[in-house]
C-alpha cells in the first residue's frame, strides 16, 4: 500500500528550476533513503511532499489511512531541528509529550497511556533520565535524541526524517538505523530519511532515491535516479519477511 | 502604601496594571519564542499612526487605532512569510511607515496641533473607566484562548513545520496571534505609551524564561513579574512623582539585570 505517491514534482527558486519531474512511492513496511549531493534539493522535495511548500507543478498523494485502515499519522524531523529555538524554555518530558497532542488531541487530557509513550520513547534514546532537564541545557546530540523522542511519541505510520543522525556518534547512528528498520519491517512503518550516509545505512534500508543532476539542462536542476536492481530485490525480500 | 488607592484614579490604574498583566507578559513570550520581539515596536509605532489619523479625521482614535493595527498585524504576518529569513527588513520599513504617517497626519491641514504626546508616553493615572473595561475584556479573551490553544500555540511556537505536519493550521494562528497582539498594543497605548508598550509585553517575559523550567512555570511566572513589576513601578512614580510607564520599565529592566547577574554568581560559584 502506497503511502505517498509523487508524479511529475517540478520546483521552481527564484525563477531557477531545481527539481524537475521527480516521480517516486513510499509504501507500508518500507525504510527508504534519500541521498544526493549537498544542493541536491533533498529537503526542498520533502517540504514539496509534506505540503510545507508549494511545488511548480507535480500530483502529491499522502494516503488518508494506514495499513490498519485507521487515519495515516506522519512525523516530521527537519534538519538540524535541535538547533531551532536553542533557549526554549521546557523541559524534555513536556517536549516529548507535546508529540502525543496530535494522536491524543489538542484538547484532551494526557493519559497514563500516553506517559507510557512517553516513556517508552525517551528510554529508547537513552534521554529518561534526562526528562526533568530544560531543552536549553542539552548538548546538540541530546537534543537531536529528544526530537527523535518526540517523533516516537507520537507512533506514527509515516516517518520523513530529515539528515536525523546529526550529532549522533556512530553506535547511537546504527541503533537508530536499526530502530528505523524494525519500524519498517516489523511493525510496517514507512520510513523516508534523508542520509550522506547511504553506504551506512544500505544494510538497514530496502532502497535509495538518488537525485541526480539533470544531463543537458540548467546545472542545479535535479531529478530522481534509478534504484539499483540489487536494492530493489532486498526491498522485496523485506517486504515479504513483514508481510506487508 | 495603601492609602495611596484611596484615590480614584489609582484604583483605576491598579485595575488596568491587573488587565494588563494577565495579557501581556503572555503574548510576550509567544513573542520573544517567535523571534518577534520587535513586532511590538512596530505595532506600536503604526498605532500611532492609527491615532493621528482618527483624530485627522474626526473619528474615535481607539477605533481607528484598532482598524490600522489589524491590517498591519496582518501585513506583517504576510511579509514574514514571504520574506523568512529578512523579517527585521519589513519591522523596520513598517515601523518607519508608521512614525511618518502619525507625524504627518499630526501636522498636516486640519491636523495641525494634534497633540501625540499622550500617545507617546502615555498616562496609567489618567486611564479611564472605559479604557479599564476594554482592557479587562481583553484579558478574559486572552486568557480564555490561552488556556484552550496552549498546545497548539506550544508546537507552533516551537517549529512552525513540525506544527504544520502534525496538522495545525499554521498561518491562520499566526495572523490570529499578530492580530490578538496589535488589538492588545492598541488598547495599551494611551495607557503605556508607544515608546514603552513593548517593555511590558517583552520584559516580563524575558525575565520569566531565565527563571522558569518548565513552559507552563515561564508563563506564569511572566504573568506575576508582570503584575509586581507594574504595581512596583506605579508606586515608586506616585512617591516620586515620576513618570509611570518610565518608571515601570526601568523597574523590569533592575530586575532582569538582577536575574541575569544571580545565574552569573551561581554559574561562578557553582
Amino acid at each position: 500500500m502506497d503511502y505517498i505517491k509523487v508524479n511529475n514534482l517540478s520546483f521552481v527558486y527564484d525563477a531557477e528550476p531545481v527539481l524537475e519531474n521527480v516521480a517516486f512511492r513510499i509504501s507500508a513496511g518500507e525504510f527508504v533513503t534519500l541521498t544526493g549531493e549537498n544542493g541536491a534539493a533533498k529537503s526542498t522535495l520533502v517540504k514539496a511532499t509534506l505540503g510545507i511548500i508549494k511545488p511548480k507543478t507535480g500530483e502529491i498523494k499522502i494516503a488518508k489511512q494506514n495499513i490498519k485502515g485507521k487515519k495515516l499519522r506522519v512525523a516530521y524531523l527537519p534538519q538540524q531541528i535541535a538547533s531551532f529555538n536553542a533557549g526554549f524554555p521546557s523541559t524534555v518530558k513536556e517536549f516529548v509529550i507535546s508529540g502525543r497532542f496530535p494522536r491524543s488531541g489538542w484538547f484532551k487530557r494526557i493519559t497514563q497511556h500516553d506517559l507510557e509513550h512517553v516513556e517508552k520513547s525517551l528510554r529508547s534514546v537513552g534521554m529518561w533520565e534526562q526528562r526533568d532537564k530544560r531543552m536549553g541545557a542539552l548538548s546538540g546530540g541530546q537534543k537531536q535524541r529528544v526530537a527523535i523522542a518526540r517523533m516516537f511519541a507520537s507512533d506514527p505510520d509515516l516517518f520523513i526524517l530529515d539528515e536525523p543522525t546529526t550529532g549522533m556518534d556512530d553506535v547511537s547512528r546504527s541503533e537508530f538505523y536499526r530502530l528505523m528498520s524494525h519500524a519498517a519491517h516489523r511493525h510496517g512503518k514507512a520510513v523516508l530519511m534523508i542520509t550522506h550516509d547511504a553506504e551506512d545505512v544500505k544494510a538497514f534500508s530496502d532502497r535509495n532515491i538518488h537525485l541526480a543532476r539533470k544531463q543537458n539542462t540548467h546545472w542545479r536542476c535535479f531529478s530522481v535516479h534509478e534504484n539499483t536492481a540489487e536494492q530493489s530485490s532486498k526491498a522485496l525480500e523485506n517486504k515479504e519477511a513483514s508481510g506487508v | 502604601m495603601f492609602s495611596l488607592f484611596q484615590y480614584e484614579f489609582m484604583q483605576r490604574a491598579f485595575l488596568a496594571i491587573v488587565a494588563m498583566s494577565l495579557f501581556a507578559p503572555l503574548l510576550g513570550v509567544f513573542l520573544v519564542l517567535r523571534r518577534q520581539s520587535l513586532m511590538s515596536d512596530t505595532l506600536s509605532h503604526v498605532s500611532l499612526a492609527g491615532v493621528a489619523f482618527g483624530l485627522f479625521i474626526g473619528i474615535s482614535p481607539n477605533l481607528s487605532t484598532i482598524v490600522v493595527v489589524i491590517l498591519a498585524a496582518i501585513l506583517l504576518e504576510y511579509l514574514r512569510t514571504l520574506y523568512r529569513n529578512f523579517l527585521e527588513v519589513a519591522t523596520a520599513i513598517l515601523m518607519s511607515v508608521g512614525l511618518s504617517l502619525a507625524l504627518i497626519f499630526a501636522n498636516t491641514g486640519r491636523g495641525k496641533g494634534i497633540n501625540l504626546d499622550q500617545y507617546l508616553f502615555g498616562s496609567i493615572v489618567t486611564v479611564s473607566q472605559t479604557q479599564v473595561i476594554l482592557l479587562a475584556i481583553l484579558a478574559a479573551i486572552v486568557l480564555v484562548v490561552f488556556v484552550l490553544f496552549m498546545r497548539p500555540m506550544y508546537v507552533m511556537t516551537f517549529d512552525e513545520d513540525t506544527a504544520f505536519v502534525d496538522g495545525l493550521p499554521v498561518r491562520l494562528m499566526s495572523t490570529l496571534f499578530n492580530v490578538v497582539t496589535g488589538v492588545a498594543i492598541a488598547l495599551m497605548i494611551p495607557v503605556a505609551g508607544a515608546l514603552l508598550v513593548s517593555a511590558i509585553m517583552v520584559m516580563p517575559a524575558s525575565i520569566a524564561m531565565r527563571v522558569g523550567l518548565t513552559f507552563k512555570r515561564v508563563l506564569m511566572f511572566s504573568v506575576i513579574i508582570g503584575f509586581i513589576g507594574m504595581l512596583t513601578g506605579l508606586v515608586i512614580s506616585y512617591e516620586s512623582g515620576a513618570p509611570a510607564s518610565a518608571t515601570i520599565t526601568l523597574v523590569f529592566i533592575f530586575v532582569f539585570v538582577m536575574t541575569l547577574s544571580i545565574s552569573k554568581l551561581k554559574t561562578t560559584f557553582k
